[in-house]
């Protein structure tokens, strides 16, 4: 697949997750269209690369980034500042997906302008109900800016 | 007689001699009555100076008197003086027994933060590193029973289904451990709180969740409370979930909350017809993974109540519970009285 198209963006450093969260895409029919990074540093290079959506030559970005907030190198959280306080990806949806339920997390990401805080539930089947409504919704419920 | 002695001439002269004579008698006897005044006088003078000597003893005795006062005085003074150095080094004393307190308690303080802090970071990696795992558990085990079912016989399903309990139970049991130290370190809010509008609240989301039981909740006369809402709220639920839960095998359930006003200084309570418990538990109810039944019998992690007793115990409030088996069980807890206004 050509990461350069992909409408799902996964910033997943654990690599079970990793495959679980494909498989329930795969099963979406949208594995095609996701590229998972395994950690910030990655994803940044990807999305604010020359070429990448931020440049502006038409070709368009993610239609959503399921963020992982920790992850080596870079976390989460100082992955959204960047993305979020960058022109060229402020306008891509952000959804945090994490384990963590803890009040300064959801905090911080809300406060840096996250679009969508979900917490990712033990149960796998309930992760998978979960991943499934969100790609659902942010391909084809939720509107975004053209151009 | 003295004519007849002495011839004329001689008797003029005598004349004047006996007058002068008589005059300086006069005269004397004047000298005599004057010095007899003078005496009298000198009598009058005497007597003032022995009165004033008198006066001057007395003066003296009495300025004796003082200055024996004085020196009494003074050697109090003295006594007084030690005495208040004795105090002010028991001051001083005091202010350096103080001042090593005040710097053993700084130094609790820290270490109690530090360890807070370290409590904290220990519960923040809990809550993101402990349920990967299990995660990948059930997550592998689905793709296992969604792949290869066909290939399994009923034993290897009912094993994974196993895998599949275990794993939903531990990941429960690590939620509730979490939201537990979340309330031991969480900032308190108190307010006042409408415990009977609560309560019902509080019934009516959990009566949702089990639509097939036919659910009411008898709410007393109860007065408001002062406390942090959402934390006396989590006393309520769990509270109510047990009652709930207890009741299952009851084909018609009673649970009550109410108030007591004589008990414990006021006491609300929460009273059930479910399964109760023997009362020789009763100390086990409010320890954290204590339970007293199966969990194939009652579900549940043994949490609940450690963590209404923490929020109890957070808001200078005491929990207790009466019960006995198979004829309900009450919890009661008092909390600090409601704030007018």
């Amino acid at each position: 697949m050509n990461e350069r198209e992909a409408e799902i963006v996964i910033v997943e450093d654990n690599p079970y997750d990793a495959e679980l969260v494909t498989r329930v895409l795969q099963k979406h029919g949208l594995a095609d269209k996701s590229s998972v990074f395994k950690d910030g540093v990655e994803a940044l290079d990807f999305l604010l690369a020359p070429g990448s959506s931020a440049d502006k030559s038409g070709r368009r970005g993610p239609k959503v980034i399921l963020l992982d907030l920790k992850l080596p190198k870079m976390d989460g959280i100082e992955v959204l500042r960047r993305l979020k306080s960058d022109e060229r990806t402020r306008t891509i949806p952000v959804v945090a997906l994490t384990s963590s339920s803890e009040q300064r997390d959801i905090k911080a990401a809300y406060e840096l302008g996250v679009n969508s805080y979900v917490t990712k539930p033990i149960e796998f089947s309930r992760v998978a109900g979960i991943v499934g409504d969100l790609v659902k919704y942010w391909l084809q419920v939720n509107q975004l800016p053209s151009g | 007689m003295l004519e007849a002695a002495f011839p004329v001439s001689e008797s003029a002269d005598l004349n004047q001699r006996l007058r002068t004579l008589e005059e300086t008698q006069r005269a004397t006897l004047n000298l005599l009555e004057d010095f007899d005044e003078e005496k009298a006088k000198l009598t009058r003078l005497q007597q003032a100076t022995l009165n004033l000597l008198e006066d001057f003893d007395e003066e003296r005795r009495n300025s004796q008197l003082i200055q024996k006062a004085t020196v009494n005085l003074l050697e109090d003074m003295h006594e007084e003086q030690g005495k208040l150095a004795d105090t002010q080094r028991a001051l001083m004393n005091m202010l350096e027994d103080i001042e090593a307190e005040r710097a053993e308690v700084g130094q609790a303080k820290s270490l109690l933060e530090t360890v807070n802090k370290e409590l904290e970071a220990f519960s923040y990696s809990v809550s993101h590193d402990l349920r990967a795992p299990l995660r990948a558990i059930s997550g592998f085990v689905e793709a296992l029973l969604e792949d290869c079912a066909p290939r399994l016989d009923a034993e290897g399903r009912r094993y994974l289904g196993l895998i599949q309990d275990n794993a939903h139970q531990m990941g429960q049991l690590i939620d509730d451990l979490l939201a537990f130290s979340r309330l031991s370190r969480q900032e308190m809010n108190e307010t006042r709180i409408d415990m009977g509008g609560l309560a019902r609240a509080v019934f009516d989301d959990l009566a949702r969740l089990t639509p097939e039981r036919q659910l009411a909740l008898r709410v007393g006369s109860v007065p408001p409370a002062q406390g942090d809402p959402s934390l006396v709220r989590q006393v309520l639920v769990n509270l109510l979930a047990n009652a709930i839960k207890f009741t299952k095998t009851k084909a018609q359930a009673s649970v009550e909350f109410g108030y007591l006003p004589a008990l414990g200084g006021g006491a609300y309570y929460v009273k059930d017809n479910g399964v109760g418990f023997d009362m020789q538990y009763v100390n086990k109810l409010f320890g954290v993974f204590q339970r007293l039944h199966a969990v194939t019998e009652f579900e549940g992690t043994g949490v609940g109540l450690a963590l209404v007793q923490r929020i109890i115990t957070r808001h200078r409030g005491q929990v207790w519970a009466e019960g006995a088996v198979g004829q309900g069980a009450t919890f009661y807890f008092t909390l600090p009285k409601g704030e007018a206004g």
